[in-house]
């Protein structure tokens, strides 16, 4: 039995409301999108999206911030060297190893908290889609102050799809995410982890 | 005639109270001395102009080849049948062609505006009917009688009765007219008038912008609202943009009930500032009902004009719920849905064989 704790009061509070937000996002998005008036009256779903994607540019901000100057960027950096590799490992696992009980190919420390491919795409996500969601959502905010077109094609329109793709594939990572937050020792390692701050494997670390 | 939405460009006889309803009174044009001397500057116009007139006369009908007995602009034999060209029409359009026929209503102040202008009237859906098909009587006579004009010309009554030339029935515009917060709350003289003007009246037309058809659908409803021409209109402080809205849809795609909407035409109950339409998400969203009128004939247009491709890519990209393309939107749900089905049968496959082991063990 191992218990590493992994991650402190602040980190837990940020994933946690970050994840709220991210959820009340989608759900006002997709009610909107949709025009689903009957689920979140569109005068509601408006203000709290709005307010919603403000919060999350300070959120992600503050990833930012934290990575730059709080010493959480290690975790997103890649060693080119072995990740070919590492990648493989993880791949192969996820494919055949998980299902015969072989052993995880990766284990968590405190350096290192995300395998190959967790660091590929947290990096996809937090520097890649979702700096482009943030913009684009301030954009529309202030789309009245933008050029009518960009590209002889209306600037809202490319906006709007830029948002529209980020979302989807956003929703496409949450998916995943819930999903192989289960791969841990048990089902419930990991999410526990992030309940409680503490990992804790019945087989050594 | 009417699969294209409806508009008027100018109404330019607001002045003429007549009324649609059955059982109102209907009077006009009491001023004979006034008119009688506008006639004569009107007749010294048109001696002044004389060279001039032919040729208008001319540009009028494409038809026009050879001179006849007429004298002046000379009308095919056909041509000379009908409309404008129709013998005694010519009579009336000695005077009613001219721009400044016109007098000032003593009553209300207001200009009532009596020139016909030729080339309007040879567009419009009544350019077939001569000036006497509808103003039947009473015009014999010079300076005509103030009377004469108490014929109570009615839309309604005059299509119904001339289905079999057709005429469309207007009847089912009628209900809806009578709903309408123009006649409920009682405007005075208002009538089909008000708004159309129907020496101009014509549906839009192929090949007119869809800018073009908003703007002067709005016009007529701007005639009279002239408290609305700022720049944050009375009453629509809540609408974000009102001048981009404004460019771009028709006062009626808010301001007439979403139910029972048809395609080819709005709907002639206009409603009340307060119970007109505020759900952003009306408009804002695939299908919607208040902007298939105008938008079906858009997307038409824009499949004449671009072709089918470009229509494909910006399919409902003039509004802010442009992000239902719908090709995205399957694309997305399939990438999603396949997602979640993957990962339940991933998870499925690591129960099995979880218990499998066990079992084995």
């Amino acid at each position: 039995m191992s218990a590493l704790y992994l991650y402190p009061v602040w980190l837990r509070l940020w994933h946690w409301l970050n994840a709220l937000l991210f959820v009340t996002l989608l759900v006002t998005g997709v009610s909107m999108h949709f025009s689903l008036n009957g689920f979140i009256p569109f005068d509601v779903a408006v203000p709290v999206h709005n307010t919603a994607g403000v919060l999350l540019s300070i959120f992600w901000l503050l990833f930012l911030i934290g990575n730059l100057w709080g010493g959480n960027g290690k975790h997103y950096l890649i060693n080119p060297r072995t990740l070919p590799r590492d990648l493989i490992a993880q791949t192969r696992y996820y494919m055949h190893g998980i299902f015969v009980g072989a052993p995880h190919p990766f284990h968590v420390s405190a350096d290192h908290k995300l395998n190959a491919l967790q660091t590929l795409s947290y990096i996809g996500v937090m520097y890649g889609l979702m700096p482009i969601l943030v913009v684009s959502g301030w954009a529309f905010l202030f789309s009245t102050s933008l050029p009518e077109t960009l590209f002889g094609i209306g600037t809202v329109w490319i906006i709007a799809m830029v948002h529209l793709v980020v979302a989807w594939m956003l929703a496409l990572f949450l998916v995943v995410h819930m999903y192989i937050i289960t791969t841990g020792e048990t089902p419930t390692t990991n999410l526990k982890a992030m309940v409680t701050g503490w990992h804790k494997e019945e087989s050594g670390g | 005639m009417f699969s294209r939405p409806l508009l008027d460009p100018s109404p330019g006889i607001q002045g003429l109270p007549i009324r649609l309803r059955q059982g109102v009174r209907c009077r006009m044009l009491p001023h004979a001395p006034m008119l009688a001397l506008l006639a004569l500057l009107a007749l010294f116009a048109l001696t002044g102009s004389a060279l001039a007139n032919p040729a208008d006369s001319a540009a009028v009908s494409p038809t026009n080849t050879s001179g006849s007995n007429t004298g002046d602009a000379g009308g095919a034999p056909i041509a000379k049948e009908q409309g404008l060209l129709k013998e005694d029409s010519q009579d009336c359009m000695r005077c009613h062609w001219m721009e400044t026929m016109a007098y000032r209503d003593r009553e209300t102040g207001k200009i009532v505006n009596l020139s016909i202008d030729r080339d309007a009237y040879s567009h419009s859906v009544h350019s077939e009917l001569a000036c006497s098909d509808c103003h039947d009587r009473g015009f014999s006579h010079y300076p005509h009688r103030s009377s004469s004009a108490d014929e109570a010309l009615n839309c309604v009554d005059c299509h119904e009765d001339r289905q079999d030339d057709g005429a469309p029935n207007l009847i089912g515009l009628k209900h809806e007219y009578d709903k309408s917060v123009h006649v409920t709350e009682g405007v005075e003289a208002f009538s089909c008038f008000s708004c159309h003007n129907p020496h101009r009246f014509h549906p839009a037309q192929a090949g007119e912008s869809i800018v073009d058809v908003v703007a002067e659908t709005n016009n007529t409803c701007l005639d009279c609202h002239t408290e609305l021409l700022t720049p944050v209109p009375k009453g629509h402080e809540w609408l974000p943009r009102p001048q981009a809205h404004w460019g771009s849809v028709r006062c009626l795609d808010c301001h007439t009930p979403l139910e029972g909407r048809i395609p080819d035409r709005p709907s002639h109950n206009v409603l009340a500032a307060d119970d007109s339409n505020r759900l952003c998400v009306e408009c804002h969203s695939k299908g919607s009902e208040l902007l298939s009128q105008l938008y079906n004939y858009r997307a038409e247009q824009a499949r004449e004009q671009d072709g089918f491709f470009s229509q494909a890519i910006y399919n409902d990209a003039y509004i802010v719920g442009m992000t239902r393309n719908p090709w995205m939107d399957r694309i997305g749900l399939a990438v999603i849905l396949l997602m979640i089905l993957g990962v339940a049968a991933h998870g499925l496959g690591r129960y099995l064989t979880r218990r499998r082991q066990e079992g084995s063990k």
